[in-house]
């Protein structure tokens, strides 16, 4: 289950904020701010990003949760709005880049979750591994693993196909397989594991 | 979720997503997704939340909050129709009720009030330019943002107005009055410029 639709709220609340009531928006934004602020930090690795794409996800809810029906939950509608303009974001960064959405893993070395033997923490070590995917890639792993969209979803908010989505997921694996080997062998071998992290991707 | 949503870690797609995920096993990426799951969200700074605010009642989409029931749109109504009350009332009264010759203050009263009076006046002047050293108002203006700043403004001259005629009818209390007033439609009218400021810099 996503973060997002974990989190309950009190359907008053929704009412209330509806009705334009600050204290019910500020409730809301409490209970979702930081898996919104997450989701926004993982897409473009920006703080300051991060935040403009927090502030524009809950000025959408506050100017359209009057519309909301309460057919999904409010989590969902709200993670779809986030995830919308951080996709967004991403688009018009790379526009403005003269990149193209549709591959950047040739200007990224291969290898770098090495990086990560150093580090005791299985968090970070995912953490930077996750960093040092491409964006398109990186967004496709968080949407489809964590969030629980299909590929279907996922190219349609990416405006990609399906093959897209499964092409950049299968890249992700990956690069990322060394480092769940190595977090097995580091369970299994406490010292001297070092040497998992480097198996070819 | 949609009808067509494939679990996480589900073997549906069996040899197809074998190959599509590198090799990945059902252990493996149960793990993954367990892990990927697992990562701590990061909390926002403050600001964000402040921000939010400042815009959404820059764009007039908030009304007053329930732990405020005096909210600013109603105090600012309930300000003028006070002060309506008081530029009126004084020329339904007698001559002598308009321009009484003995003040009803005693002195310790005077200096607390002309103390109070003071640090109203400061107050004021601060706020004077705070509101000078905001950016000029954009070209293109909400109508309803518009409408409130223009209320604001109008409502800052009529006590400017009341308190330039200098009149002996207004009681140290009544000036106090006018001035915390001032105050605090200065206080609002900065409010929503530097909003207005902040979301024509987006």
């Amino acid at each position: 289950m996503s973060k997002f639709t974990d989190i309950e709220l009190d359907p008053a609340i929704v009412r209330r904020a509806a009705g334009g009531d600050i204290r019910a928006h500020e409730i809301i934004y409490r209970a979702f701010s930081p898996p919104v602020y997450s989701i926004c930090l993982r897409f473009t690795r920006v703080p300051a990003h991060a935040e403009d794409l927090l502030q524009e996800t809950f000025m959408e809810v506050i100017r359209s949760i009057s519309g909301f029906r309460g057919e999904a939950p409010v989590g969902a509608w709200i993670r779809r709005i986030a995830v919308s303009k951080a996709l967004m974001f991403l688009r018009s960064a790379w526009h403005s880049r003269g990149q193209s959405l549709d591959d950047d893993w040739d200007d990224r070395p291969a290898g770098r979750c090495e990086e990560s033997e150093s580090r005791p923490d299985d968090t970070i070590d995912l953490d930077a591994a996750l960093a040092n995917l491409p964006p398109a890639s990186r967004a496709v792993v968080w949407l489809h693993d964590v969030e629980g969209f299909t590929h279907k979803e996922i190219a349609a908010l990416m405006g990609k196909t399906e093959s897209f989505s499964k092409s950049q997921l299968s890249r992700a694996y990956r690069r990322l397989r060394p480092m769940l080997e190595a977090g097995t062998a580091e369970r299994a071998q406490p010292v001297g594991s070092a040497a998992t992290l480097l198996g070819s991707c | 979720m949609s009808p067509d949503r494939e679990k996480p870690g589900s073997d549906a797609s069996g040899e197809q997503d074998e190959t599509m995920n590198c090799g990945l096993g059902i252990a493996e990426r149960n793990r993954l997704h367990r892990r990927l799951r697992n990562l701590p969200d990061t909390v926002p700074p403050r600001v964000v939340w402040q921000r939010i605010e400042a815009q959404a009642r820059a764009e007039g989409l908030l009304k007053r909050s329930g732990r405020r029931p005096f909210g600013w749109l109603y105090g600012a109504g309930l300000a003028a129709a006070s002060l309506l009350a008081a530029l009126l009332i004084p020329f339904h009264g007698t001559e002598d009720e308009v321009f009484p010759t003995v003040p009803p203050y005693s002195e310790q009263v005077r200096h607390v009030n002309l103390t109070t009076l003071n640090a109203l006046m400061v107050q004021s002047r601060e706020l004077e330019q705070d509101l000078r050293a905001l950016p000029e108002q954009p070209q293109l203006v909400r109508a309803g943002t518009a409408a409130t700043i223009a209320g604001l403004e109008d409502q800052i001259a009529a006590i400017d107005f009341r308190l330039n005629q200098e009149s002996p009818a207004m009681t140290p209390e009544q000036t106090e009055l006018y001035w915390r007033e001032r105050v605090r439609l200065m206080n609002l009218l900065v409010q929503l410029r530097a909003a207005q400021a902040q979301r024509n810099t987006f």
